[in-house]
């Protein structure tokens, strides 16, 4: 399952040296476009703006491993609401009859799941991105003043995940290691067994650092960087551009009876804004990490 | 909660015993100690004896995490451990347990560090300063911007021990703490614990069996034997007890006073320097071509691997094997080796030397990118952590009655697993992967040709050692080649006939132990360099009836 998630490391880029929750803004910018809006031309220019960002972000290939998670799972939802849904004109494919079910696929159905699964793959996308740019420690300190605990247990699993696939890994190898390989039940028990003796171990160490009488911890003053400016302006426009055009009824979807999808100037205007402004962060000569301006 | 600040005792116990939750005899029994500010010192003993439990309770881990049962007293910095917590006691101890793995907490190095300043709720300025002091002062400021998962064993263990120290504590509790690390790291931790001591002045307790690296760093030795302090006294006055004592008190002595001991010289010593300047001033040095020891067989000489014609019937051999891996280096390169039935090899080199890969390559849980591997049978694999080997519910479903007597475990057939000592688990382990103990002939099965172990004797005490030496002496003895992956040069001495050593991916010495250990700067015994490697005497009894000699002489 670790093979699935992205994983965060250090990089030269202003989105990792961004402050967390500008950072975490810039990402959920991404997330709001996907919940506001339903027009697919816009579904897909928010979802080419999170990989081009994660492309100048040189995390792409950390989407790519969320990928292999997530393009099975959108096919599914297409699939499941193609032979589950009933509405739609347009017929496709006339299926049988199962158990008092029909299993016709209309062109409406199949569109409808389809932009459902755009939907969600943008926010995956977005989530994934959150994970491979933002820092789970500063991720931690931002939270901790809201839900201490629930944000150091996020923290901890994200800590505890490598750890564990490595953990797994070796209990592969030992029992390949058995002259006769142990069954399956008893494996996976003791790998369970494993994963609790970390855990307690963890807890002990986090009980020497003193968890249990942690204090509410004190506001973090940091002056702004200019990468911090710069991601939290495209976040803010992201954002802004996003719902006002939502308020303003551009991108409007419709998938039954009939299709009915508005491609307008509105709607190309807010696609090539959702592809633009995620690489607004990246460009000038400002976005360039170490390199001193010439005076 | 009021903390002790002008009290020169850091740790104070009186009568204090606890019991863990369902287990009879107590883990400690009667402890009355103190140590006081500025203190450097070890806490020994056999495995079982106490020690980690003594660490555990001065942290509060124990009653307050693993309950059980605690009478008597034990305050540290005025706050008595049965009333007070792990958190509280946080305030004025800093922890440092076994596995480094498991200490840090983290995604990142810094925020570990910064993490008990801020639990204390210290301003975002005194947190970055405290961050950068330790981290400097404890040499892991360039790791601050490091990820956990891309350290190795030795700097998560200096990571964990700049979180323990950020808070500035006035007494370290370290349990263990180079057991899971290599020779060089190991040093370094123990060089850095003197340096915090003596430049500021931090109250060191370290529990540990491997005295011969602390034993010269340290003020006092503290010796427990099933849960009581059977010594406390400055490193000679232990080293005079543990004569005097015999059993488990001889088998507390390091190496060089072990060879002391043995040859009757006295006072006995605490390291290798003193050892050789009290061999010089009683005019003792044995030329380094002495004749070996009586009872040591003349050293068998092997030439280089390359050069070595292949000897047919070997039981394991690599034929030019190489390891390289699709988006990184070649690990193994060209590896040409062989060993043949009933030879004990010690394979050697630094971290990272390609030494746990080619035994992964023998027991074929890695296939070569190139080369071949040739087996006269069975090959048996233990790797690093035995308890990966344990997956039942009982010690007698994991290797049957006879794995359990040959792994000296009788009487333990209900006893989980997991609640075995290191060393126990270590014994069973190779039972498992041995077949547990079954009468191969019978099953249809035939004894494995060789048995290979990955680093066996981490966080094991002397008399465990011995006793897993003795094991594969006899499987070596039965006929299959036994192949050992180690940094203990001790043990390596002990057990091995041939000594393998191995620097980037490729062999570069091979011969007897007694040439490859006893000429060595890094790879070289105690012992060894207590007599310059004269007559090739590598171990304490070996060292020893070399002195008696030059003393009769």
């Amino acid at each position: 399952m670790s093979g699935f998630v992205p994983t965060y490391r250090r990089r030269p880029s202003p989105l990792h040296a961004a402050r967390a929750g500008v950072a975490t803004a810039f990402c959920a910018a991404l997330c709001l476009v996907a919940v506001v809006h339903d027009s697919p031309l816009v579904l897909g220019a928010a979802l080419g703006g999170t990989v081009a960002a994660a492309a100048a972000a040189g995390v792409a290939s950390e989407l790519g491993r969320a990928a292999r998670l997530v393009v099975p799972l959108a096919l599914l939802l297409v699939a499941v609401n193609a032979l589950t849904s009933r509405e739609g004109e347009t017929l496709l494919i006339r299926g049988g009859e199962l158990l008092g079910w029909r299993l016709d696929v209309t062109l409406e159905a199949v569109a409808y799941g389809a932009v459902a699964a755009l939907r969600v793959t943008v926010l995956m996308m977005a989530l994934a991105l959150f994970t491979a740019v933002v820092d789970p420690d500063d991720t931690l300190r931002l939270f901790r003043r809201v839900s201490y605990r629930s944000a150091l247990t996020a923290a901890l699993a994200t800590r505890l995940v490598p750890v564990l696939a490595r953990d797994a890994a070796r209990m592969g190898e030992a029992a390949r290691c058995r002259p006769v390989p142990p069954a399956r039940a008893g494996a996976a028990r003791a790998a369970l067994r494993s994963a609790l003796d970390r855990s307690v171990d963890v807890a002990a160490a986090l009980e020497l650092r003193g968890y249990a009488g942690a204090r509410r911890p004190a506001v973090d003053r940091r002056p702004w960087s200019r990468h911090d400016v710069r991601v939290a302006l495209a976040a803010g426009v992201l954002a802004l551009a996003a719902v006002l055009a939502a308020a303003a009824g551009v991108s409007e979807f419709d998938a039954y009876p009939e299709l009915a999808l508005s491609v307008g100037a509105g709607e190309i205007a807010l696609a090539a804004a959702l592809v633009a402004l995620p690489l607004v962060p990246f460009t000038g000569a400002s976005a360039r990490l170490g390199v001193a301006r010439a005076h | 909660m009021h903390i002790e600040t002008g009290s020169d005792a850091v740790l104070r116990a009186e009568r204090f015993s606890y019991s863990y939750p369902g287990a009879a005899p107590p883990a400690l029994a009667d402890v009355s100690l103190s140590i006081a500010s500025g203190e450097l010192c070890v806490v020994c003993g056999a495995s079982g004896s106490g020690k980690s439990t003594l660490v555990r309770a001065a942290c509060g881990l124990v009653p307050h995490f693993h309950g059980g049962e605690a009478s008597g007293e034990l305050t540290v910095g005025g706050l008595d451990v049965r009333d007070h917590g792990p958190s509280d006691l946080a305030a004025v101890c800093g922890t440092l347990l076994q596995d480094p793995e498991a200490q840090v907490v983290m995604s990142g190095v810094r925020a570990e560090i910064a993490l008990p300043l801020e639990h204390r709720g210290e301003p975002a300025a005194a947190v970055a300063r405290g961050v950068e002091e330790v981290a400097l002062a404890l040499g892991v400021g360039d790791l601050l911007d490091r990820r956990a998962e891309t350290l190795s064993g030795g700097e998560l263990q200096r990571v964990a021990l700049a979180a323990a120290l950020v808070t500035r504590p006035r007494l370290l509790l370290l349990d263990e703490p180079t057991s899971q690390l290599d020779p060089v790291a190991a040093d370094e931790l123990v060089s850095l614990l003197r340096r915090l001591n003596e430049d500021w002045g931090t109250a060191v307790l370290i529990a540990e069996h491997r005295l011969e690296r602390c034993l010269p760093a340290v003020d006092r030795v503290i010796a427990l034997a099933d849960g009581r302090v059977a010594c406390d006294g400055t490193p000679d006055e232990f080293l005079a007890w543990a004569s005097r004592e015999g059993g488990t008190g001889e088998a507390l002595l390091p190496p060089v006073a072990r060879l002391f001991s043995l040859a009757g010289l006295t006072p006995l010593p605490s390291s290798v320097k003193g050892a050789r300047s009290a061999l010089a001033s009683a005019r003792i040095e044995p030329p380094p071509e002495a004749a070996p020891p009586p009872d040591r067989p003349p050293a068998r000489r092997f030439p280089l691997a390359r050069h070595r014609p292949r000897r047919p019937p070997a039981a394991l051999a690599f034929h030019g094997v190489w390891h390289e891996l699709r988006d990184g280096p070649a690990i193994l390169r060209g590896v040409d080796l062989a060993v043949a039935p009933g030879e004990r090899v010690a394979l050697m080199g630094r971290n990272g030397a390609g030494k746990s890969t080619l035994l992964r390559h023998a027991r074929g849980l890695l296939a070569p990118t190139r080369g071949e591997v040739e087996r006269a049978g069975e090959v048996a694999l233990l790797l690093q952590s035995p308890g990966d080997y344990l997956i039942h519910d009982d010690c007698l479903e994991e290797a049957g009655a006879r794995g359990l007597a040959s792994a000296g475990l009788d009487g333990r057939e209900t006893t989980d697993p997991r609640d075995l000592s290191g060393g126990e688990r270590q014994r069973l382990a190779l039972e498992v992967v041995l077949g547990g103990g079954e009468n191969h002939a019978a099953a249809g099965r035939l004894a494995p040709a060789a048995v290979c172990l990955d680093e066996p004797t981490r966080g094991m005490d002397p008399a465990r050692k011995r006793a897993l030496a003795c094991r594969l002496d006899r499987l070596a003895a039965e006929g299959a080649a036994v192949v050992v992956a180690t940094h203990d040069t001790g043990f390596a001495a002990e057990l091995a006939d041939r000594v393998v050593l191995m620097g980037q991916g490729v062999v570069i010495a091979d011969g007897p132990a007694a040439e490859v250990l006893g000429g060595g700067w890094h790879f070289a015994t105690d012992v060894a360099r207590v007599l310059g490697g004269a007559g090739g005497a590598l171990t304490p009894e070996h060292g020893a009836r070399l002195l008696e000699r030059e003393l009769v002489a």
